[in-house]
């Protein structure tokens, strides 16, 4: 990368004194710094609020403690919408798995259409805002033969459209990379039916890359609100219907619930990312 | 070999709960729409179009999620050259974070960024102490298109990124001993190739925007007017509900979207770049 | 004029003609020293290699030359002109790439007149030399196509002829055809001499395969951990390499400590080491001058050996004779199966004294 490296390409070539090289920051780090500074602006502002024990009208809080993430962890109604919010989660999770990865299989094996129907049909939820998903939701299962909505059902439906293109294509790429074809063959051979082959020999094979597409999945619904909102509301108070209905209350205790989600978050995706690292290293690729 | 069961009665269950939960709702849209008091009709459509209060929700949306998506992605964009231009440790700390805050947008957000720039908020005092600024209200037009922005910069930067490090250094090499400066390298090469990219990026950035329902609910809740507002509103708030009107202005929106989708193919099919094997 | 320092410098005769001077040229990059005391005086029209191992510090040069690296120490003067400090797009330098480094955004035609639209020649002109180059290169047919739709030799031809259409005072090649099929690699080998013999064009070529050198160098720098380890004809490099790192290099020279020697040069012999080619030893059944077989020049002392193996190289026959010590490789041309010698066979190994390189360390 020694070419690479080296990015004077315009400048004259005369030897510049070291010293004054080492100094100076480029200005594209500088320009990285500046929108990481941005972005995380709103994050430090509230992290602030939520270690400030009171914080008025000025530049700085007025003192620091964590008693407000105590307050927080320790509300029953809290833990509830965690309890709430996992359930529903890992419960659509689940079932996106069941219902997705023999489609998957599928799509890669006998009918190599259907994985160009599937990478069409994985853009729909995409492509269509939770809000108008909604509209017809409402209406369809508002009453009548199905009354799912104000039940955690709905939502866990729901959840699991939403998550189908992260969970579509992490299976569908981590079976691109084993050869399916040649080790169901080879395990017919020495006697396994085509389902047991596919528990015992493709399942365990795939199993990083469905972990990545859990842990993406994952915090992408913890921080689901319009469906969580929409359609079930306060019968089935999940976090971030939770963390919209204290808005009247403590601007510290708010924040710290923000912190809260925020940090559960970045440990989902810090899990995945070592999820995703291990299977580079093993040489399979999610 | 005698299979038990078909092969593809497994791709069932996936089917049902994909036309139950997201097939069917588009559906009864697409009717219902055009139900007007019991009969067929375009009511609802000449509604929309001949009230002021809708128009300026569909006004609103487009003014606010245009803005916000090009600001988005110039920002995006000089971060995602700056990021190829740095290295190491830097850079991945970087990605990572951007992975991290792509995901933040929403209540949480609207949260945030009420403490950071609310009446009260840490940045207006600051910067009112500055005397930069005399009043600012994150409630107002421009408060939306600040933190749109902020959350389309993180997903611009996620979407480019692979973009900008496909343009490979050779090129840049090649096109300055051929006596290209910078600007040329951009003009001729550097941007042309990235074209597809960028116009793909912007209108998943519009998308995005456009249906973006969480951040503004929490933040200004019903007061502000917006197309994902009404929408809602029509099928879930306090007043007189109004289900297939919803539909109507949620058709509208999916048209929206779609014009700015086929659009953007446009753009895209005129670039002669195919990316290499 | 200044005086060259350092290693070795090309004879007289090329320095006052000297088109292409490199003067101490260095580069660190970090803490390691990628090239340094680099020193050259190269002629109008010539076609020089650098030759080496990876790592060994020529493309790095090559790039420093073309100004999209820069230098530590030392001066470029092209044409009697300092070009050391000029930025790339100046230094009238034209450059082929391993992997072409065509514009993909752009048809043929428009990445070959790339560089003249840079330098505002006009529209007319434009395509007239855009069309003669094609037409050097043998692509006029495939001028509306873009890089995606041609081969590995033909993006090549069209990286060529874009660095030529601007009329280069230098050309340089960072290991054109290594990305090449080996079909191919030889075709376009010939092709771009030819062209480069046709117009006279002073080039530098970077590779790190020998035969390549071989063919198509006026002469030859050969490189070897950021330094010029000797430079000169091919003939020069390949049988009178200057040490034991050269010798390793080129051909399949058989390396012997001096020890080893002795049995093969004779008890008068003092050198530390000694590099063999293998076409340099005969072996005794076939060396007695018989049908028509060549013989040494200058035999030393026959040495008992047997073959161990016999391989088959198509019109090379390359055995593996062990002599007491020592396992040597001996090439001989293949006069058909009658002449082969079998493994196992005691044979008496002879070389020519003649071709003995010897090192003194």
């Amino acid at each position: 990368m020694s070419q690479n490296a080296d990015l004077t390409l315009s400048r004259p070539g005369e030897s510049p004194l070291p010293a004054l090289r080492l100094a100076w920051p480029s200005p594209y780090a500088l320009v990285v710094w500046g929108v990481f500074t941005l972005l995380a602006l709103p994050l430090l502002a509230t992290l602030g609020y939520a270690l400030a024990s009171s914080w008025g009208a000025t530049l700085l809080p007025d003192g620091v403690t964590l008693k407000w993430f105590w307050e927080l962890w320790s509300t029953p109604r809290f833990q509830w919408a965690f309890a709430r919010s996992l359930l529903v989660t890992l419960g659509a999770l689940a079932l996106s798995l069941v219902l997705v990865v023999p489609v998957a299989f599928l799509a890669h094996t006998r009918y190599p259409r259907l994985d160009a129907w599937m990478s069409g049909l994985i853009l729909v939820p995409f492509a269509v805002p939770p809000v108008v998903s909604s509209v017809g939701l409402l209406q369809l299962y508002a009453g009548g033969p199905l009354p799912l909505v104000g039940t955690p059902w709905i939502l866990m439906f729901t959840y699991v459209t939403i998550a189908l293109p992260f969970v579509y294509r992490a299976i569908a790429n981590s079976l691109r990379t084993i050869d399916v074809r040649s080790l169901m063959e080879a395990a017919q051979l020495l006697g396994a039916t085509p389902f047991k082959a596919f528990f015992l020999v493709i399942l365990p094979n795939i199993r990083v890359g469905v972990q990545v597409a859990v842990f993406l999945s994952f915090s992408f619904l913890i921080g689901e609100f319009v469906f969580a909102n929409m359609l079930v509301g306060t019968r089935f108070e999940t976090l971030q219907v939770y963390l919209n209905n204290m808005r009247g209350s403590s601007g510290h205790f708010t924040s710290a619930l923000v912190i809260t989600l925020f940090l559960f978050t970045l440990l989902l995706t810090w899990l995945g990312n070592r999820q995703a690292g291990h299977a580079i290293t093993k040489g399979a690729n999610p | 070999m005698k299979r038990l069961l078909p092969a593809w009665l497994w791709l069932v269950p996936f089917a049902l709960v994909f036309v139950a939960f997201q097939l069917a709702p588009l559906g009864w849209i697409a009717i219902s729409a055009f139900h007007v008091e019991g009969a067929w009709g375009l009511g609802h459509f000449r509604e929309i179009a001949g009230s002021t209060f809708f128009r300026q929700a569909i006004g609103r949306s487009l003014e606010i999620s245009l803005i916000s998506s090009l600001l988005g992605l110039i920002i995006a964009t000089l971060a995602c050259h700056s990021l190829t231009r740095t290295s190491g440790p830097l850079r991945r700390w970087m990605i990572a974070f951007t992975n991290m805050t792509s995901n933040f947008a929403g209540v949480p957000l609207a949260f945030a960024f009420i403490i950071l720039m609310g009446a009260n908020g840490v940045l207006t005092i600051a910067l009112q102490r500055l005397g930069l600024i005399d009043s600012f209200s994150l409630y107002s037009r421009n408060g939306l298109i600040v933190i749109y922005t902020w959350f389309q910069i993180p997903l611009g930067i996620l979407l480019l990124f692979p973009a900008f490090e496909g343009l490979r250094a050779e090129w840049r090499d090649a096109a300055s001993l051929l006596g290209a400066g910078r600007i040329a390298y951009w003009r001729h090469i550097g941007l042309p190739i990235l074209r597809p990219a960028l116009a793909g990026t912007l209108t998943i950035l519009i998308a995005n925007a456009m249906g973006a329902y969480a951040t503004v609910y929490a933040l200004v809740n019903t007061s502000y007017n917006l197309m994902t507002i009404r929408i809602a509103n029509l099928v879930s708030g306090d007043l007189f509900l109004q289900p297939n009107l919803a539909s109507a202005l949620a058709l509208v929106l999916v048209g929206l979207l779609a014009m700015v989708t086929l659009i953007q193919q446009w753009i895209v099919r005129r670039s002669h770049y195919v990316a290499e094997r | 004029m200044t005086t060259l320092s350092g290693a070795p410098v090309a004879n007289d005769s090329t320095l006052a003609s000297g088109y292409l001077h490199l003067e101490g040229l260095a580069k660190r990059f970090g803490t390691t020293q990628v090239f340094s005391h680099i020193n050259a005086v190269i002629a109008k029209g010539e076609f020089v290699t650098l030759l080496g191992p990876s790592g060994c510090g020529k493309s790095t040069l090559l790039r420093s030359i073309a100004g999209l690296n820069r230098l530590d120490e030392g001066r470029i003067v092209v044409d009697g002109e300092e070009i050391t400090a000029l930025p790339p797009q100046q230094r009238g330098v034209g450059m082929v790439f391993q992997h072409y480094a065509l514009f993909p955004n752009m048809r043929v035609t428009d990445n070959v007149a790339f560089g003249l639209r840079m330098q505002k020649v006009p529209h007319e002109e434009r395509s007239r030399r855009v069309d003669e180059v094609l037409r050097l290169v043998e692509l006029n047919v495939h001028a509306d196509k873009f890089p995606h739709q041609l081969s590995g030799g033909q993006c090549q031809r069209v990286a060529l002829a874009r660095a030529l259409v601007v009329e280069p005072r230098i050309l340089l090649m960072d290991e054109p055809l290594s990305a090449l099929d080996a079909r191919i690699r030889g075709h376009l080998r010939q092709q771009l001499r030819d062209i480069q013999q046709t117009l006279g064009l002073t080039t530098l070529f970077v590779t790190h395969d020998q035969e390549e050198a071989l063919v198509m160098s006026d002469r030859i720098f050969l490189m070897h951990d950021g330094h010029i380890l000797q430079q000169g004809s091919a003939e020069e490099l390949y049988t009178r390499p200057r040490d034991y790192h050269a010798a390793g290099f080129m051909g399949h020279y058989n390396i012997l400590l001096g020890d080893q020697a002795r049995p093969l040069l004779g008890e008068g012999f003092d050198s530390a080491r000694v590099a063999l080619r293998p076409e340099a030893l005969y072996l005794q059944p076939l060396a007695d001058g018989a049908m028509g077989v060549e013989r040494p020049a200058r035999p030393g002392p026959e040495c008992p050996g047997v073959i161990r193996r016999c391989q088959l190289l198509g019109n090379i026959v390359r055995y593996s004779v062990e002599c007491p010590g020592v396992v040597l490789s001996v090439d001989t041309l293949n006069r058909g199966s009658r002449h082969l010698l079998t493994e196992g066979s005691q044979v008496g190994v002879v070389v020519d004294l003649d071709e003995v390189q010897a090192f003194v360390e």
